[in-house]
């Protein structure tokens, strides 16, 4: 059943035959709901994000004759209260459409709301394949949600070539211990990389510790690491990544350690952690910290910058995937004339950014089609931002970039080549 | 050798952390449950001083504990003596308190966490552990305050006027003593050790809007497990409950490390309700 | 059992106010009347319990977590009709309301909450830890199967739990061992001197308390259709919970309602001016302020002002509980 109301037909004639004064009258608009965390930087990247791509496409005349509008709904990153922020948005604000910048539980939490309502929605930052799965299942129930993020299968399947590329060809490291929080991305991507690391690049994974969240003395388990013999360690942490990267940088543990640190996407990461984050590197979704953008991102961040003073100096990619996303969405709304779950949906499966950058493919924000094989991984990602695993990246943008930093705080994109600003190193105290 | 390392010092750590509470434990006979907070407080003080306005880091230490005593004068002013010796709203409200103040700090300063850089830079290594001279300052500190706190409370005046308030209240008035200045003193004490212990906890772990919950367990279990009232028997404890989780972390299960803190506290107090070394009464 | 006919009337007049709720309010409102509902039944199962017999239950989302969980896991994961799963998820959590009980032969006071509390937290990283197939792990689960779809009928359902669970807990409160309750939380000693079984009955206040829990926890979940460790056992649901009984008026019935009302309505209502983190920390002042000034609840302020309108002198008659 469609929650559409008849009535926007009707405002939507009228308002198409009035002159575009009155089109901004407050019931003839589009409403654009903002689910996320109004105080976390990961929130309010997306929410940002998506209030310049509205004022854009306002000056140029709205969508479908009418301006748009934005709606916050704060999660506090809490499922329950992010359940109540759906809620709100549907059933009190009616919004037309949803751009989300939850985390993982946060967007499970609401998902059945948006299987109820069936809203179009688009999440910009988590990247759990569970939710592209449920797509496979389910399609008919969850077809108005898109996820314009790689999901994480895909991020891990990358970082593999680099750890052949790099870790084993450059550094000459053959074995790693994974060093894992205890959550479901951290048992999905030590899963993916243990599978994956020894048959592809030739590394042996010697052992995985396992840690608690809340764990805040890393001192034991770096020493069990070096006692492992392991060249590196690899660390998988989306939770509380600060605490174990800065215990690194201050016990200055004397081996190399890459791996996944969502608290290193940020450009506040440097200020953030008072200076101990040298020698950490992480990958990261596309664009990221360091990472060359091509002109219209880069415009997007000029806009960014000179609205917006305080923290996150810097959008996160997700605030690059909500500007993009929202726009898209709009402009999948105007072809499909309005925001009827089957033809908008179909309209923005079909939505096709390409960005160049010096005549190369660089970026790309489009969607796997619903029956579209990946062919390394061998599956479908419907509606799943398509992304590109295999060089030359011209099918999509990578689904993953390494980033590093340095001991001076300057950062870079370490990998894949195409993108390298920078190359990989272990910090000044780690013997080589 | 490593494990004896770095459950020293991380059994310091959780001795100044669990101090502050012990004392308005056994003179107040109040579970303060916004005691995090005053971590909270102290590591946020810290780090918008020394941090981001460059002052030196001794002052900042000295500031945070200054405003870490404030917080618990006007705690015990505004919320304490109100209500009297209800014990359960006192427990209640300081509860409500200390949702309130995370909400605040949230408000202020947005939920990402940061690292505050260590108070005493530097790193070393004995016997194959890395030991940095933070956690180690952390430890000395810890051993300095305890050993103060436990010759001020034997040997002066104050001191064993709180002593006397813990046993008996009325006992204690009725020998001269304000068992209300008494309290006001212990809450002002335990404020300015909490935010200390913020500062040192911060430098080791980081700083988060939600920081104060993980100390607030530590403490209760030092203070459930080691019993009231008992200086010593918290510093025993702090190292029970520091060595059992380096030893998850080290030698069984690091996803573990949490559960073992629990099982002691309900399995001590299920029975020996009174503490390992604390008083026969309640 | 003391009934008169004046509270049969007040009951009848509160169901059908309820009941017709939903003709004059909108579906955003009535979103959030549903949490209120549920709000409320964890508050009339946590008064149960510590309104009443003194025994503070800091753990209280350990008691509604384990009936979520049960329900979810058992219809998500092993297909059981959701007729089924409910009932088995209630008497889970009573099972784990004599888990609770335990202690409470032995501890009372602060050192109870803490062991309370400490059943929470570890109950907290267990979930994580022990069978993520089944429990979903940090992230929890998702597509949990729905009882309803739509405002309407989800207010409809919650609104009759909660009636239902007000009610019966009501009419439970007014029979002598309702009074023996409340007598043990006053003063367990002559409880005990009057040849009454304290033991027993503190059992029976945690097993109806368990009972209320798991009930309205795996009608919560089956209503969110997605639960998460983090949602469930965590210390700002825990204070909800405890604040909303006692805001409203604690060791009655329609003060734990009351409560969870104002406090859902407050969260909400301030959204559209506060939408970020402001909002809990002027939440959670009103919530401190109002419960310093006045302990015994809103219902306490509200009666007090009932009769200052009546006069103040004319009536000496406090129809509170």
């Amino acid at each position: 059943m469609s929650f559409k109301k008849s009535s926007r037909l009707m405002a939507l004639g009228i308002a198409a035959m009035t002159t575009a004064a009155v089109s901004t009258a407050a019931q003839a608009e589009i409403k654009v709901g903002f689910i996320g965390s109004l105080s976390s930087d990961t929130g309010l990247s997306t929410l940002r994000g998506a209030e310049i791509a509205i004022e854009e496409l306002n000056a140029n005349g709205g969508v479908l004759g009418e301006q748009i509008t934005l709606v916050k709904a704060d999660t506090a990153e809490d499922p329950t209260e992010g359940v109540k922020a759906y809620e709100f948005l549907a059933e009190s604000e009616e919004v037309d459409f949803i751009i989300s910048g939850s985390i993982d539980d946060v967007s499970l939490g609401w998902m059945p709301r948006m299987q109820e309502f069936q809203i179009p929605t688009l999440d910009t930052w988590t990247s759990y394949i569970g939710i592209i799965d449920m797509i496979v299942e389910d399609y008919d129930s969850m077809k108005p949600y898109f996820m314009n993020i790689a999901s994480d299968e895909a991020l891990a399947t990358l970082y593999i070539d680099f750890g052949k590329d790099v870790l084993k060809e450059k550094m000459g490291w053959d074995s790693v211990i994974i060093l894992q929080e205890d959550t479901a991305f951290g048992g999905a991507i030590a899963g993916l990389v243990t599978d994956a690391l020894a048959p592809n690049a030739g590394i042996e994974v010697v052992d995985t510790l396992v840690y608690d969240i809340t764990t805040n003395d890393f001192a034991p388990l770096f020493s069990r690491a070096q006692d492992s013999g392991a060249d590196f360690i690899y660390l998988i942490s989306s939770v509380n990544s600060q605490v174990v990267s800065s215990q690194y940088v201050k016990l200055q543990v004397p081996m190399g350690m890459t791996g996944v640190n969502v608290a290193a996407l940020g450009q506040e990461f440097w200020e953030d952690t008072g200076g101990a984050a040298g020698g950490i590197s992480t990958l990261s979704p596309v664009p990221s910290v360091g990472f060359k953008l091509d002109p219209v991102s880069q415009a997007f961040v000029d806009t960014y910058q000179a609205k917006y003073k305080s923290r996150p100096v810097m959008p996160h990619f997700n605030g690059f995937n909500a500007y993009h996303g929202v726009k898209q969405a709009m402009a999948a709304a105007e072809e499909a004339g309005g925001f009827n779950n089957t033809s908008w949906v179909e309209a923005m499966e079909k939505q096709d950014l390409k960005l160049d950058l010096d005549g190369k493919p660089w970026l790309r924000y489009g969607f796997w089609g619903n029956d579209e094989v990946e062919p390394r991984t061998g599956r479908t990602y419907p509606h799943n931002a398509r992304f590109d695993i295999t060089e030359p990246y011209e099918d999509g943008s990578p689904s993953m970039v390494v980033i590093q930093w340095y001991e001076d705080g300057s950062n870079a994109v370490v990998y894949p080549e195409k993108y390298a600003t920078g190359d990989f190193t272990v910090p000044s105290w780690v013997k080589q | 050798m490593q494990i004896i390392i770095q459950g020293l010092l991380l059994s310091g750590l959780y001795a100044l952390i669990a101090m502050g509470f012990t004392l308005i434990f056994s003179v107040g006979r109040v579970l303060n449950l916004a005691y995090g907070a005053y971590l909270l407080i102290g590591g946020y003080v810290y780090f918008t001083i020394s941090q981001t306005l460059g002052v030196p880091k001794l002052i900042g230490l000295f500031i945070a504990a200054i405003v870490g005593c404030m917080v618990g004068l006007l705690k015990y002013r505004l919320l304490v003596k109100p209500l009297k010796g209800n014990h359960v709203a006192v427990e209640i409200s300081t509860l409500i308190l200390a949702v309130v103040l995370q909400a605040g700090v949230v408000f202020i300063y947005g939920d990402s966490s940061k690292i505050l850089l260590p108070i005493v830079a530097g790193v070393t290594q004995v016997a194959g552990a890395s030991v940095t001279y933070n956690l180690l300052a952390a430890t000395m500190a810890s051993w300095t305050i305890l050993i103060g706190l436990y010759f001020f409370v034997r040997k002066t005046h104050v001191g064993r006027a709180m002593q006397a308030v813990s046993m008996d209240t009325r006992g204690a008035s009725i020998s001269g003593v304000d068992p209300d200045k008494i309290n006001m003193f212990t809450w002002g004490l335990s404020g300015a050790l909490g935010a200390t212990a913020g500062v040192f906890f911060a430098s080791y772990t980081q700083l988060s809007p939600s920081m104060w919950v993980a100390p607030l367990i530590i403490s209760v279990a030092v203070v459930i497990v080691g019993g009231i009232g008992s200086i010593i028997g918290t510093l025993i404890v702090a190292h029970i409950v520091g060595f059992m989780e380096v030893l998850a972390v080290a030698v069984i299960a690091p996803e573990l490390r949490g559960v073992f803190t629990m099982l002691l506290i309900i399995g001590v107090l299920v029975v020996r309700p009174q503490g390992l070394f604390g008083r026969e009464e309640l | 059992m003391n009934l008169r006919l004046t509270h049969f009337l007040m009951w009848l007049a509160f169901i059908a106010l309820m009941f017709a709720i939903p003709e004059f309010v909108s579906k955003g409102t009535l979103r959030t009347l549903i949490f209120a509902n549920f709000l409320a039944i964890f508050a009339i199962s946590w008064d149960v319990l510590s309104g009443r017999t003194g025994y503070i239950s800091f753990g209280h989302p350990f008691l509604i977590g384990i009936g979520a969980y049960t329900s979810a896991i058992l219809t998500k994961r092993f297909d059981v009709p959701i007729e089924l799963a409910i009932p088995a998820a209630v008497a889970m959590t009573m099972v784990g309301g004599v888990v609770v009980f335990l202690p409470a032969l032995r501890i009372k006071g602060s050192y109870f909450a803490l062991v309370t509390l400490a059943f929470m937290e570890l109950m907290y990283q267990l979930v994580q830890v022990i069978r993520p197939d089944l429990t979903g792990g940090t992230r929890g689960m998702s597509g949990v199967q729905t009882l309803t779809r739509g405002a309407v009928n989800g207010y409809y359902l919650s609104v009759s739990l909660m009636l239902a669970v007000a009610l019966s807990m009501w009419l439970l409160m007014r029979t002598q061992l309702g009074t023996a309750l409340s007598a043990v939380g006053m003063n367990e000693e002559s409880v005990r001197g009057s040849g009454l079984s304290v033991t027993k009955l503190k059992l029976f206040a945690f097993l109806t308390s368990a009972f209320v829990a798991g009930l309205g926890g795996a009608f919560y979940v089956h209503y969110l259709g997605s639960i998460a460790p983090r949602a469930l056992f965590d210390i700002n649901f825990l204070f909800t919970i405890i604040v909303a009984a006692l805001i409203g008026g604690a060791s009655t019935i329609i003060g734990p309602v009351i409560g969870a009302f104002f406090l859902t309505f407050l969260l909400e209502y301030l959204r559209p001016y506060l939408p970020g983190a402001e909002r809990y920390f002027i939440y959670g002042m009103i919530a401190l302020l109002l419960y310093m000034y006045e302990p015994k609840g809103l219902i306490a302020i509200f009666s007090k002002g009932w009769q200052r309108l009546r006069g103040g002198a004319g009536s000496e008659q406090s129809s509170a509980s």
